[in-house]
């Protein structure tokens, strides 16, 4: 008993990487960054580590105390890292020495500096944890050779999280996981800020709102077929669009053709700040993507009191109660259907209640707690050397898994190498952040520190102004 | 007089205060010679010129390939064992301002005078670099875009670099308070 109540108190030290983080802003972002918030309100210590943007390069202080290194590496395809297979190896190591870290949690498949970072922390003996936030296909070109970096990235891993059960499905697949190794841990919202509005938009006139990347992926063809439709069948009913893409054009040359112009606003990119002054202004929210392992925007939707209509696809059935959502087909005649269905549902939807719901099922603190226990499970797993390792390995394939045995014995080798050149001893253990924020019985308001005197500037900027909104 | 003193593999501290009437604080950091370096660089520049030689004379290759590899050889050398420093020093003198010196093997000294009034702040800083991650000591210094780094060729430890920190924090902030006791 006693030994489990240490285990549960224990705090850890992890280290999220990715190439996606602030000041991009997007699903995965967003997930690292309230995660890291909430575990460090748990009392954990985490750091994170992702890319230089711009200018923006180094180390950087964020709310709460949390460390982010820009690491000065150029991106160099859709916000990736180029890689290097071996480049990363100094500087992560450095971080896992300097920070004290005992867990590595990395996120998304198609982040190459996550691959690169997982395989050297687990040469490096640390525990390994990895986070698959989308559903990916398999056969085309270059499916198959992402799923083939994630099979050789998850041969070893220790524990696997996905955020919803058809990820974790296809995450197995695409990856021959054990599935047991899988956890399923679904994205959750912050209902503090996506609140409904406080005088319901009057419903002479009802406005369906999209927000949305507008790309194929997110289904931006389908919206061209359904929106003059849905405006023909019903005379009362207004579009708001927000979002920026490839298919604006097509929706823009849509409006024009059907003289849609007073029905159809396009409001172009909107900023994460202002996503709910845009919903509130709604009454329907629409969701046309044609492939989602989970879909947050429905959940920020729902937060906001708003009927949510969407296609069946992916995971997004298992998102919110069957009374919340009217799911359809992705083929415009039965979304027209099922928006249809929806303005009738209309009257009988409460948005306070909605959200009092949401605040129930949803919540970034039960994510974290949820998400501490993958990280026991993991530290349980046992240390295995090198030989045991490869023999993972080389069951991926008959070449690749030679090939990837190949990597990761030069790996260890150089390895061993740095550690000739530049001994652990030499690495300089980083303090770790004293916050002293004007809080009354915030517990763990003020965390251990090593040293007081390397007191430095960055603290100062965090006395200033403590907003902390996730709770 | 030397009053306090650090030091490891690389590095030595000294903290010294050798005219104590006229209210002048000296930190340096000296560095280890390491005659490892100097053993790997020439002993590589050697093999290099020695398989430029043989190439030459066994396996009749042409003399142009001697005169390249002396050319990389030289090249080698001045990158890696360019312009030694020997010890960067940091004298405050809490009145005036703070002085940086740069000592080199050579005998050379180069100094750089920061006047105490246009020093904002002293800050410890993590410097990223692709393949490492290391603390520097710099001076925040007004109507300035740049810092001033105190210590710009070495790269001294924390634990060092804090005591010079903190000299530099008490001369400035008593400038500081000085200056609001008089508005």
């Amino acid at each position: 008993m006693m030994m489990s109540d240490l285990q549960q108190n224990q705090k850890h030290s992890i280290l999220m990487v990715s190439d996606f983080f602030y000041p991009n802003f997007g699903g995965v972002e967003n997930h690292i960054y309230y995660l890291s918030q909430c575990l460090l309100n748990l009392g954990h210590k985490v750091v994170v580590v992702t890319h230089a943007y711009g200018k923006r390069s180094g180390v950087r202080y964020m709310t709460g105390g949390l460390k982010v290194y820009y690491v000065p590496w150029r991106p160099f395809f859709n916000q990736n890292t180029f890689p290097t297979l071996y480049g990363t190896l100094p500087i992560i190591r450095t971080i896992l020495i300097r920070e004290k870290i005992n867990i590595v949690h990395g996120h998304q498949t198609f982040s190459t500096l996550c691959h690169e970072a997982l395989m050297h922390a687990r040469i490096m003996g640390y525990k390994v944890v990895f986070t698959d936030h989308s559903l990916n296909g398999f056969s085309d070109a270059g499916s198959i050779h992402m799923n083939k970096v994630l099979q050789f990235t998850l041969a070893d891993v220790s524990q696997a999280i996905c955020v919803s059960h058809t990820s974790k499905e296809n995450t197995v697949l695409r990856s021959d996981l054990a599935p047991e190794k899988v956890f399923v841990i679904p994205n959750a919202v912050d209902t503090a800020m996506f609140k409904p509005a406080l005088e319901r938009p009057s419903r002479l006139d009802i406005v369906i709102v999209v927000i949305s990347r507008l790309v194929y992926r997110k289904g931006a063809d389908l919206l061209v077929e359904v929106i003059p439709e849905v405006c023909r069948l019903n005379p009362n009913v207004r579009f708001i669009i927000g979002g920026d893409g490839p298919k604006r054009v097509r929706l823009e040359e849509m409006r024009e053709k059907h003289s849609l112009q007073d029905r159809v606003d396009l409001l172009g990119a909107v900023p994460h700040t202002q996503v709910r002054s845009v919903l509130i202004s709604g009454h329907i929210f629409l969701n046309s993507s044609l492939t989602e392992a989970f879909c947050i925007a429905i959940l920020e939707a729902a937060s906001c009191g708003l009927l949510t209509v969407s296609t069946r696809v992916g995971g997004v059935p298992e998102v919110v109660p069957d009374d919340m959502i009217v799911l359809a087909e992705p083929d415009p005649s039965d979304m027209v259907r099922s928006i249809q269905k929806a303005i009738t549902m209309l009257p009988n939807i409460d948005p306070q209640v909605m959200h009092n719901r949401m605040r129930e099922l949803y919540s970034w603190h039960d994510v974290a707690k949820r998400t501490k226990i993958v990280y026991d499970r993991a530290l349980k797993c046992p240390d295995q050397n090198l030989l045991e390792s490869l023999s993972r390995y080389l069951s991926c394939g008959a070449w690749a898994g030679k090939i990837f045995c190949l990597v990761m014995i030069f790996n260890f080798l150089l390895w061993h190498l740095l550690e000739l050149w530049q001994p652990a001893d030499d690495i300089e253990e980083a303090p770790d952040v004293i916050l002293s924020r004007n809080c009354d019985g915030l517990e763990g308001c003020c965390r251990k520190h090593n040293n007081a005197e390397n007191h430095k500037n960055s603290s100062d900027t965090n006395n200033i102004h403590d907003k902390n909104n996730i709770s | 007089m030397v009053e306090f003193s650090i030091s490891n593999a690389r590095y030595t501290y000294v903290h010294d205060q050798k005219y104590p009437s006229e209210n002048a604080d000296m930190h340096h950091i000296i560095l280890r010679r390491s005659g490892s370096k100097y053993i790997f660089v020439y002993a590589s520049a050697l093999l290099v010129l020695a398989c430029a030689i043989y190439l030459y004379f066994l396996e009749e290759k042409s003399i142009s390939l001697v005169y390249y590899s002396l050319l990389f050889d030289i090249f080698l050398v001045k990158l890696l064992l360019r312009k030694p420093v020997n010890k960067e020093s940091v004298v405050i003198m809490p009145a005036f301002g703070v002085q940086l010196e740069t000592h080199y093997m050579s005998g050379k000294v180069v100094r750089c005078f920061v006047p105490i009034d246009k020093i904002l702040k002293p800050v410890l800083l993590e410097c990223v670099t692709p393949v490492t991650c290391y603390w520097t000591l710099s001076l925040i210094v007004r109507e300035e875009s740049e810092m001033v780094l105190v210590f710009k060729n070495l790269r001294p430890p924390i634990k060092m670099l804090v005591h010079v920190w903190k000299a530099l924090c008490a001369a400035t902030d008593n400038k500081e308070e000085t200056c609001t006791h008089a508005k």
